[in-house]
């Protein structure tokens, strides 16, 4: 008898054990962004980078020495990543909104509103990083695919194109996300000898201007009023015992007062 | 381990079906109520038996199936609003583990919406319903004949050396 009821136990819990199994597995599957390839993503970004261009709000700022800081901060990171299938195109838009946010193919925006809010040029990278993050997980296309589903997001649509352009400018990722995009930018700002805790400074002086409408629309913070922890686990990453820190040569200052 | 013979469904009256089938039936009486606060399912099928325990074997073998099939149900959905609420409280993370936990709790509330209908109508009819694992418990403990039924008295006897 007690043989019996145990096995008829062992089969409801398998049962329902396999259930959750599959349909977690299965639900997963949406939003794999595998379903897009790598050219396919560089491509849909380009397209997606010219129409947001096109915007008044993310109107190019064209200042050279702007422009050469930037991909100074940025060679410095790329050079920091081990390998990466994305070329990284870093564009400056003219607003002052603090803000920085990724489309798809590694095209990365940053706001002259955030170079003035940073300190320093490796506050700047810090967040950088973070963004790049997003691009080496593919959290942009795996957004686009759970909520738009592949067909549409790769249907070529102009007026489609127009609409997910206008998602791609708001995106908030969830909690994971924005932990897999810290721990990725802790270690690529270590590679790139740069201290991976400077994103921890970032956070908190984020957190200071909470309530700052120029933030309304930075999803590095979108897991407010989570941040604590996500201080707390910046803090907390040890870089190696050999890591060295090679400060950026720049005049910061200078190069903002230039905005 | 000794049972009680199972009265056969001619050997059981009308009355007592209809107390039988209500154990199963309570469910749809209080799942307006049970949907945002599961307990309170569970809580009617305790009253339910409290009230209808001296109603014979059979009643009591249907009460105690449908109760002890309610425990996981009630504890699966209990889980599922607590981990919902919390997505909504803290930051709107719905994993696709919770997904799956909502679907396999879907699938476990309509298992249990198929079995108790069809365990009400087999009660109706004065029938044994056995769900798998809660049938057999509800069975053993309804059933079972304990050592003060046989008319012997307890002794003591030593360990297994």
């Amino acid at each position: 008898m007690q043989q019996s009821i145990l096995r008829d136990l062992g089969i409801l819990l398998g049962i329902f054990g396999l259930i959750w199994l599959g349909a977690s597995l299965f639900s997963f599957y949406p939003e794999d962004p595998q379903l897009l390839s790598i050219e396919r993503e560089q491509k849909l970004g380009d397209a997606y980078v010219d129409l947001v261009l096109l915007n008044p709000m993310f109107q190019e700022l064209e200042n050279e020495k702007i422009d050469s800081s930037i991909q100074v901060i940025g060679d410095r990171l790329s050079g920091g990543l081990n390998q990466s299938e994305f070329d990284y195109r870093f564009i400056v838009f003219d607003s002052e909104m603090i803000n920085a946010f990724t489309l798809p193919g590694g095209n990365i925006l940053i706001s002259t509103g955030l170079i003035g809010f940073s300190e320093s040029p490796e506050e700047l990278a810090a967040v950088i990083a973070h963004e790049m993050g997003h691009v080496e997980e593919r959290h942009v296309v795996a957004r686009l695919i759970k909520e738009l589903g592949i067909e549409i997001l790769t249907s070529g649509d102009p007026y489609v194109l127009g609409e997910v352009t206008g998602m791609l400018t708001s995106t908030r990722f969830d909690r994971k996300q924005e932990e897999e995009a810290d721990l990725f930018a802790c270690h690529l700002l270590e590679d790139s000898n740069i201290e991976p805790r400077t994103l921890a400074t970032v956070f908190r002086r984020l957190e200071q201007e909470t309530g700052n409408e120029l933030l309304e629309h930075f999803e590095i913070i979108s897991t407010h009023p989570n941040f604590r922890s996500r201080i707390r686990d910046v803090l907390s990453y040890l870089p190696e015992d050999d890591f060295t820190v090679e400060p950026f040569t720049m005049d910061w200052e200078e190069i903002k007062s230039g905005l | 381990m000794k049972y009680h013979p199972i009265p056969q469904p001619d050997e059981i009256e009308v009355r007592v079906r209809e107390d039988a089938m209500g154990a199963y039936l309570m469910m749809f009486a209080t799942a307006a109520l049970g949907l945002p606060l599961p307990i309170l399912n569970l809580v009617a099928a305790i009253v339910y038996y409290y009230v209808n325990r001296d109603k014979g074997k059979f009643v009591q073998f249907h009460m105690l199936q449908s109760l002890y099939s309610q425990i996981p149900v009630t504890l699966l959905n209990s889980g599922l609003v607590a981990w919902t609420i919390v997505n909504f409280v803290r930051d709107f993370n719905f994993t696709s583990i919770y997904w799956g936990y909502l679907i396999m709790t879907g699938v476990a509330g309509l298992v249990y919406l198929i079995f108790s209908i069809v365990g009400a109508v087999k009660a109706r009819k004065g029938l044994f319903y056995y769900f798998i694992f809660f049938g057999k418990i509800a069975y053993h403990q309804v059933y079972r004949i304990r050592p003060e039924q046989t008319g012997s008295t307890p002794s003591n006897q030593p360990p297994g050396l």
